[in-house]
């Protein structure tokens, strides 16, 4: 079980709870949708922005380090007012001279005055808000003001900063929201509870994005987030082998497989080393499975680069193998290493670019 | 009569009319003599993103060795290569067919509920108690005060028993339903609430609430009759979509199907529209922004089950492959009354996420999931473990979504 107090420091806790937060649910359920009550939903996941040229010459000009396009966890929309928050989730506080700031700068620059432009929508309040554990909050704001302040005092545009603290305590995760913070998001100014905590329960809501190689986990934290990716993949072979007849031969891709366990994220993760990453997991799994199955059949299950092959013979062996793969369990495998490069990599690289091509 | 002899529409409405009429005197007299009554099951048929073709209706069922042969664009007679005529199909909207038939119940209930368990394309209409408390209320406003109905309320708190649930109770939903026209076994060991009111609409539509607040089993509908609109008797609908002919008109019986149907079509649709997750491309926006949509399915347990209780639901639900929910997946436990599930529908085999906690059950339907999944998951949840459990998806109760399906076609329901 994982303590509320580890995995407020988590960012893909973190990106998880602030979707859950702007999602639409009733009274007392698990988790309070604070910002969904205030009027906020997902307006995108992880968008690619682009810094305005002009901005972009103006900094280089200045001096100025920034990064030409910067994606945000999540932006978060208030229709009525066209009110917008560019969300960052971060695991830790950073200072105005790390490598960090450069990122925050264009954060800075592209939620705010400028965000009109950059997402091509009518903006009338624009945000940069960042999520943080509470005890690094404080120190956060002090560098993000002082990042902000280098951008006003050269006269290139920036955003109004808003930073919510993650708290937790004996009973509850709330999040901290200063005066700023409260007028933005309408939130009461201090803590705002969202969930709470059952004793010896491990407060983690259902993961919407189950898994994010580019964000920086702890093993135990990486370990869960891969339990869910690969209970996700396994359901989608079950889910396209339950209802195939037998004698019949099905082919599933592994961008299909990805697709399904990450509700159509993987195609849209523009990061290649990512993508390889994530083709390399679900290429393991599918041999971990297809050994569990192939020992029922022999030979039924293949994993080829691009995806798995399975060749269903009569009734009586459909349902041995089908029954062979629900009874696979991820749980027994080693979650927290690293996977290796196959024999296939080079292949799976050339048959995932021919896969894009076409 | 040989049902093969039948070759048009028009006859097969002149018989089961007739059929009906003589069922009806016999009714009378507390005798079938002439034959089983007239019974309809309504199915919902799954063709993904295809049309669904008359060749592909015809692929579905021929796997299972029952032959549809046209009559019209959307009749069809239904023969078993082992049975032979089991009745008449008809596709009375794009998703879902009626199967009318004159075999007893004790034959058509299984071979009908074994078609649907061995063929993933197809599953029961699933009628919850929160569907039927919508339905309800239509009959107490279409029906006059002084007509009779009846209701069945069916709670089996089969997951809070003493001892362990032996294989046999769990083994498969077919036992339930083919005792459901039985008295309710006398068992001291667990709540079973099995039990039949019938009255004055008038008088049901006066008392119910009260009574359903007194002991909530009585939110648990698992049957209701629409009251004839053309003469004595009516319209059983079971909760998995069955539905008997105590009338003596056929014609008025398949307008009561029509009925049912095109609200529960409407709530098929509205549920997938609200409820499907997935990450898309914003729309208008080009194709470098994508958004979460969808929202959750919550479902709030009246009162919070107990630690074994709990663990029972979960280890009989997910450790043994025939379960009454129908679900497969790894429970991840995140609690003593707290796991996550990523799983899948066993009978459409189709993605669904799953928390469950004592307090209620909270579930994430992928694009492309079917809303029955949900349907069944809210009819099993009230049949076995909370009769008066609330449902809603995203923030909009369950309920209002009934009403607004039956709204959609014309038939105004008074909110509750």
């Amino acid at each position: 079980m994982c303590r509320a107090n580890e995995l407020i420091e988590d960012p893909l806790f973190q990106l998880n709870v602030l979707l859950w937060l702007a999602q639409p649910l009733p009274p007392q359920t698990g988790i309070a949708p604070l910002l969904y009550e205030s009027g906020f939903t997902v307006y995108a996941i992880s968008p690619q922005l682009g810094v305005p040229l002009d901005v972009r010459l103006g900094c280089k000009e200045k001096g100025i380090d920034l990064q030409g396009t910067v994606a945000p966890d999540v932006v978060l929309e208030r229709e009525n007012d066209h009110r917008f928050a560019f969300v960052e989730c971060k695991k830790s506080s950073f200072g105005a001279s790390s490598s960090t700031a450069r990122q925050a700068r264009s954060l800075l620059v592209v939620a705010g005055p400028r965000a009109a432009d950059v997402l091509s929508e009518e903006i009338l309040d624009s945000s940069l808000v960042f999520l943080i554990p509470e005890d690094d909050r404080e120190c956060l704001a002090d560098s993000l003001t002082a990042i902000r302040e280098e951008l006003v005092e050269n006269g290139l545009p920036a955003a109004h900063l808003v930073v919510l603290g993650l708290l937790s305590s004996e009973s509850e995760v709330c999040i901290v929201a200063d005066d700023r913070a409260s007028n933005f998001f309408q939130l009461a100014s201090g803590e705002n509870p969202f969930i709470e905590l059952e004793p010896d329960t491990d407060p983690r809501p259902l993961y919407l994005i189950p898994y994010d190689p580019d964000i920086d986990q702890s093993p135990q934290q990486t370990a869960h987030s891969k339990r869910i990716l690969f209970e996700r993949m396994q359901s989608s072979v079950i889910a396209a082998v339950g209802p195939a007849n037998p004698r019949s031969e099905l082919t599933i891709g592994l961008e299909k497989i990805l697709g399904d366990a990450t509700l159509g994220m993987f195609s849209l993760w523009e990061n290649a080393a990512s993508q390889k990453h994530l083709r390399r997991l679900c290429g393991d799994l599918m041999r971990n499975i297809a050994n569990a199955v192939n020992v029922v059949a022999s030979g039924v299950m293949v994993v080829e680069p691009t995806g798995v092959k399975i060749a269903l013979g009569d009734e009586a062996q459909s349902e041995k193998v089908l029954d062979a793969l629900t009874r696979f369990s991820c749980e027994t495998l080693d979650l927290e290493s690293e996977p290796e490069a196959t024999l296939f990599e080079g292949i799976e690289d050339n048959g995932a670019a021919s896969e894009e091509a076409n | 009569m040989d049902l093969r002899q039948i070759k048009s529409r028009h006859e097969m409405t002149r018989f089961f009319d007739g059929y009906a009429t003589d069922r009806m005197e016999e009714l009378g007299e507390r005798k079938l003599k002439g034959g089983p009554l007239v019974k309809t099951s309504l199915l919902e048929v799954l063709s993904g993103e295809e049309a669904l073709t008359d060749e592909r209706l015809l692929a579905i069922f021929g796997r299972r060795k029952v032959r549809l042969e046209p009559l019209d664009d959307t009749l069809f007679l239904v023969t078993d290569d082992d049975r032979g005529s089991i009745g008449f199909l008809e596709r009375v909207c794009p998703r879902i067919v009626a199967l009318y038939s004159v075999l007893f119940a004790d034959d058509f209930g299984p071979w009908s509920r074994r078609i649907v368990m061995r063929t993933p394309e197809l599953d029961h209409v699933w009628l919850s108690g929160l569907t039927f408390r919508v339905l309800w209320k239509l009959v107490a406003r279409s029906s006059h005060s002084h007509r009779f109905t009846q209701l069945v309320f069916t709670h089996n708190s089969i997951f809070d028993i003493d001892g362990t649930t032996s294989e046999s109770e769990e083994d498969d939903e077919e036992v339930s339903d083919a005792c459901r026209d039985e008295d309710p076994t006398d068992v001291v060991d667990r709540r079973a609430t099995s039990f039949t009111l019938v009255d004055r609409v008038g008088v049901i539509q006066e008392k119910l609430s009260s009574f359903q607040e007194l002991y909530s089993p009585l939110y648990a509908i698992s049957r209701l009759r629409f009251p004839s609109s053309v003469g004595r008797g009516g319209h059983d609908f079971y909760d998995n979509g069955r539905v008997t002919n105590r009338s003596g008109s056929f014609r008025d019986h398949r307008s009561h199907v029509l009925f049912v149907v095109r609200i529960y079509e409407e709530l098929l649709k509205s549920t997938e529209q609200r409820a499907w997750y997935s990450v898309g491309k914003h729309p208008g926006v080009g194709e470098q922004l994508c958004n979460i949509v969808g929202a959750p399915v919550v479902i709030r347990f009246e009162k919070p089950l107990e630690n074994k209780v709990f663990d029972r639901w979960v280890s009989t639900t997910f450790e043994r492959k025939r379960n009454r929910f129908r679900l497969w997946g790894h429970p991840i436990r995140l609690g003593p009354t707290k796991v996550h599930v990523y799983g899948v529908d066993r009978h459409l085999w189709q993605p669904l996420f799953l928390e469950l906690t004592a307090k209620g059950c909270t579930a994430i339907i992928p694009k492309g999931t079917c809303g029955n999944t949900v349907h069944r998951l809210v009819t099993n949840i009230q049949r076995y473990l909370s009769p008066g459990a609330e449902v809603f998806i995203g923030d909009k109760p369950y309920i209002e979504i009934v009403e607004e399906a039956a709204r959609k076609i014309g038939y105004n329901v008074p909110s509750e």
